[in-house]
């Protein structure tokens, strides 16, 4: 059987055993925010959350990153590769939203043929990860339409359900059930736990009551690049960061060289940039592409659900609403999308007049 | 003892008469458009909006989650906000004192021209530090917020949780003197709706004898716990209605000035060198708190600001459309210490 | 695979200021690891990431052309803060390289057919890269004419004239140069670049313009083109947008779903017009 139990009191146990070969990464609670940070005591994991603040591909692709290190001497230049990517790093506790994330980023980084992003893939390859149905879906979750679900379990190594006192522990991948077979002192999961772990997948699919046909959107979005309804959309908007910051698809970063000149050392590194900032797309010449807000938030919207469509095949969006119950303003997606159907609607009202 | 109104009925009336002024406003031909707020979708949430019609009026809200200062807006001024020329509509904007603190002091700094805007004053009776309640439930989603008899009313899916509403108001809220949007004889033509006859400000910052009983090494300790989450998204930069400049200090890149990571280090150097640029110009309401995703408090490095401000200047800013900010200007007889030592 | 932002790293050989406001630098590199070298197959109209470690990093595009061999070059304009520091440089400092990257000029599909290219400015450094492959001697049988319309704003501006001169010599190239105003000892045209391609009037016929410079210069470069008969899709531009990657990864010069580093910079006027009007 590859369905185990796993008391809620075993998390320390596990803990122990697997942050032996891996860097151990789980929820915690910090200043009041669960963020994804590398484990140093088992009691500090917080596993009774809604979703973390920050979404955990700030493990694999974090806000700031060195892409190498370098040593100053005259004309000379040594530069030191990054060492720690054959590490193996467990994330632990992951909602399936935030899994497939990782999943979609994986697919941007090694798109473009042999123009891949070793950094990310190279971890991402050394990367287990255990997740863990969502129970609770917040109301401002919409995964059941972007191709997720709140126990979809494809993206995970191994996979939890949280049954109240004990987690039914089910090995997805080959890879998770090798470890599960190493995990020996798990005890067998009963039938009983099965069905209660189905039935709690079963309502929480239900409880997800934001339905939109993301399809059409994309549809949709092909012909209306320059409809007036992307004045409407960006209003409110200011231009800050939170949406892309906290959207577990977002990949974008600036590339800075920060040189220590007393040493005579530095690091070539990157940090999140956001397309919602107007200096993104500023170039040397003062020549701008995108100049204004309402190019910038169209770029947002048009990126995860039609560039991303048309390059991957793939929705760029994972459905789990932090651009909703985040943004400063309020500008909620679920409104936008709302918008953007509508926009074919009053072409039709038109067209029949 | 003066029977006090529950915040509630204080709320409707407010929204009531903002609703009427506006109505006339726009029936009048007084302003071409009305930026408000109206009601967010999520709790603690509200959504600033665009009203062109009168008929729209009626999704005009107030309540105690209007956060944003909607000055922000005005400048630069967005292009919704201009005709097809790139003109500037005449604007009524919703204003609680310190939105009209704001506009008043960006026409000081000469960032927009009060001719075009009608300052919709209202009563401001606090805005609810919605952080700080999100934070105290914690991993739960609340549903539903509601005031009743001066309690915020928390609900979830299977919790309820009752906050007192003065205390669980944002900080600088607590302490604010400046209710509604200052008016005087220059700004006679500009101000609607209720407005406050003031010119100037006491206030004995008690709030922050906590803070300043703190060694240097505490003081710096609290600004490292209290900024350490920091993302670095600027969202209480584009927040602020203060924050207009083209090029941002920090995206200064040539040359580079300061650091963009996520290192303590440089979150705080960002944070206090913005902190310097707002010295007489923050008008203390408090939306670079309000939006801080991670849910960071930098009220008090703003209340000290405006301490130190009003101790070394007598400067309270967006109070007269006369006086230039302190750091704007300078007087021969400037109180200079400060250069050398200070607290 | 190899972490793919670890740069090659090369020395200068040589710096030539090329105008007479001196802010336009050709620096020659060559790498310091000969395999590194045979490993950086390029064509022209591809560009690199290079950088001054230390100080940053930025696209350019690749001045010299395959068929020099032991080096590559690069002309530089100072613009912003890496460029600038470019500028700085001396002999032997470490340069480094990262590329080559993007499609480059179509030298494939060009062959067989005559070859009008168009510059403007600054912007001719991949146009000589081009030049320099299509005459060599080597690939000339494999291109038709070339022709080529080369306009400044003054005499001083003019890139590259040891090379032009040398083409103006040959009698399978037919060069044209143009500055925008009369000046003393300028032997060539006086016009802007739209005025000469109507003047010169290259035929359409089984023919590819390749058009880089100034967006003005474009626009009305291209109208001419199209008066003389020529389609959107003979027509080719090389973008510049910002870039920090180069390989299609940070994000910022996309334009729709394509992304200028890796799906351009080379696209035809064809595509273009299907492209949203962000570049």
């Amino acid at each position: 059987m590859e369905q185990k139990i796993l008391q809620k009191d075993q998390v320390g146990k596990l803990y122990s055993e697997l942050s032996k070969v891996y860097t151990f990464y789980a929820p915690i609670k910090e200043k009041g925010n669960i963020v994804f940070k590398k484990i140093e005591n088992p009691k500090d994991i917080v596993l009774d959350y809604l979703n973390s603040k920050i979404p955990p591909k700030s493990v694999l692709f974090p806000e700031t990153e060195v892409l190498f290190e370098y040593k100053l001497d005259g004309k000379d230049v040594e530069i030191i590769d990054r060492q720690d990517l054959d590490d193996k790093i467990l994330i632990f506790g992951i909602r399936p939203c935030d899994a497939y994330s990782l999943e979609l980023m994986a697919n941007f980084f090694s798109f473009h043929g042999n123009l891949k992003d070793e950094l990310y893939l190279k971890k991402k390859e050394n990367t287990t990860i255990i997740g863990m149905g969502c129970n609770n879906p917040r109301t401002t979750c919409f995964c059941t339409s972007v191709d997720g679900n709140p126990f979809k379990k494809e993206d995970s190594d191994i996979f939890l359900t949280d049954l109240g006192e004990k987690y039914l522990v089910e090995g997805i991948s080959d890879k998770g059930k090798d470890l599960i077979q190493k995990l020996s002192w798990l005890a067998e999961a009963k039938n009983a736990d099965i069905k209660k772990a189905n039935e709690l997948a079963k309502q929480a699919e239900e409880s997800i009551t934001t339905k939109m046909d993301v399809k059409e959107v994309t549809k949709i979005l092909e012909s209306s690049f320059q409809h007036p309804v992307w004045d409407e959309i960006s209003e409110s908007c200011i231009g800050c960061g939170t949406c892309a910051y906290l959207c577990p698809t977002c990949t974008c970063f600036d590339v800075i060289d920060e040189t220590d000149d007393y040493n005579n050392k530095g690091r070539r590194i990157r940090i999140w940039d956001t397309c919602q900032s107007c200096l993104y797309t500023l170039e040397a010449s003062g020549h701008n592409p995108r100049d204004t807000k309402i190019q910038r938030c169209r770029n947002r919207i048009m990126h995860k659900f039609s560039y991303y469509p048309k390059n991957y095949d793939l929705l760029g969006c994972v459905g789990c609403g932090r651009c909703i119950h985040l943004c400063p303003v309020n500008n909620d997606l679920r409104v936008i999308l709302d918008k953007i159907l509508k926009v074919e609607k009053k072409e039709d009202e038109k067209a029949i007049a | 003892m003066v029977l006090k109104m529950g915040v509630e009925a204080e709320n409707q009336n407010i929204e009531k008469s903002m609703i009427e002024t506006a109505n006339n406003l726009l029936k009048n031909k007084e302003v071409d458009v009305i930026i408000g707020y109206s009601k967010g979708t999520v709790p603690l949430s509200s959504a600033p909006i665009i009203i062109r019609r009168e008929e729209d009026t009626d999704k005009l809200i107030w309540n105690n989650l209007c956060y944003v200062n909607l000055a922000k807006y005005l400048v630069p001024l967005m292009p919704q906000l201009c005709d097809s020329e790139g003109n500037s509509l005449k604007i009524g904007v919703v204003s609680k004192g310190c939105v009209g603190r704001a506009l008043i002091h960006l026409a000081v700094e000469k960032q927009i021209k009060l001719d075009d805007i009608k300052i919709i004053g209202i009563p401001c009776n606090g805005n609810i530090n919605r952080k700080r309640i999100e934070k105290e439930i914690g991993e739960s989603e609340i549903l539903e917020l509601s005031i009743v008899d001066n309690n915020i009313n928390v609900k979830g899916k299977d919790f309820e949780q009752s906050f007192p509403f003065d205390e669980y108001l944002n900080e600088l809220c607590k302490v604010c003197k400046v209710k509604s949007p200052p008016n005087n004889e220059s700004l006679a033509e500009v101000c609607v709706g209720e407005c406050l006859e003031i010119t100037s400000v006491e206030d004995d910052f008690s709030d922050l004898d906590e803070y300043e009983s703190k060694s240097t090494e505490e003081k710096w300790d609290y600004i490292i716990d209290t900024l350490r989450t920091c993302t670095r998204c600027y969202a209480c930069r584009e927040a602020c209605p203060m924050c207009y400049c083209h090029l941002c200090f920090v995206d200064q890149n040539k040359p580079i000035w300061f650091g963009k990571t996520t290192e303590i280090s440089e979150i705080i150097t960002f944070h206090l060198t913005r902190a310097m640029h707002l010295a007489g110009r923050c008008v203390a309401c408090g939306a670079c708190s309000s939006v801080c995703p991670m849910g960071i408090d930098l009220n008090l490095i703003t209340r000290k600001l405006e301490k130190i401000v009003k101790g070394r200047f007598n400067f309270t800013s967006g109070i007269d459309i006369e006086t230039l900010a302190p750091m704007t200007t300078f007087k021969m007889d400037d109180s200079e210490e400060f250069m050398l030592e200070e607290d | 695979m190899p972490n793919p932002y670890i740069p090659y790293l090369t020395k200068i050989k040589s710096i030539l200021s090329e105008n007479k406001v001196n802010d336009i630098k050709t620096i020659e590199l060559e790498f310091i690891n000969e395999e590194d070298y045979k490993e950086f197959n390029y064509i022209p109209g591809q560009f690199a990431e290079i950088s001054i470690i230390g100080k940053g990093e930025c696209p350019i595009g690749i001045a010299s052309s395959p068929t020099e061999k032991g080096f590559i070059k690069f002309t530089i304009k100072k613009m912003g803060t890496v460029t600038s520091s470019f500028h700085n440089c001396e002999v032997g400092d470490t340069i480094g390289v990262r590329g080559p990257c993007g499609n480059g000029w179509p030298i494939e599909n060009m062959k067989g057919k005559n070859i009008v290219v168009i510059g403007g400015g600054f912007a001719f450094s991949t146009l000589r890269s081009l030049v320099l492959y299509a005459s060599n001697e080597k690939n000339r049988k494999d291109y038709g004419d070339i022709i080529i319309i080369y306009g400044n704003r003054d005499s001083g501006e003019v890139l590259y004239r040891e090379i032009l001169e040398e083409w103006e010599k040959r009698d399978d190239i037919k060069v044209t140069l143009t500055i925008d105003r009369e000046e003393e000892g300028w032997t060539r045209k006086v016009g802007f670049v739209a005025a000469v391609v109507k003047e010169v009037a290259p035929s359409p016929d089984n023919a590819v313009a390749v058009v880089c410079g100034p967006p003005i210069m474009i626009r009305t470069a291209i109208a001419e083109l199209e008066n003389l008969g020529w389609k959107d899709e003979q027509i080719l531009n090389s973008l510049e947008m910002r870039m920090k990657c180069g390989i299609g990864k940070c994000g910022r010069c996309n334009i729709g779903n394509k992304f200028v580093c890796v799906d351009g910079p080379v696209f035809s006027l064809a595509e273009l017009k299907n492209m949203p009007d962000e570049f």
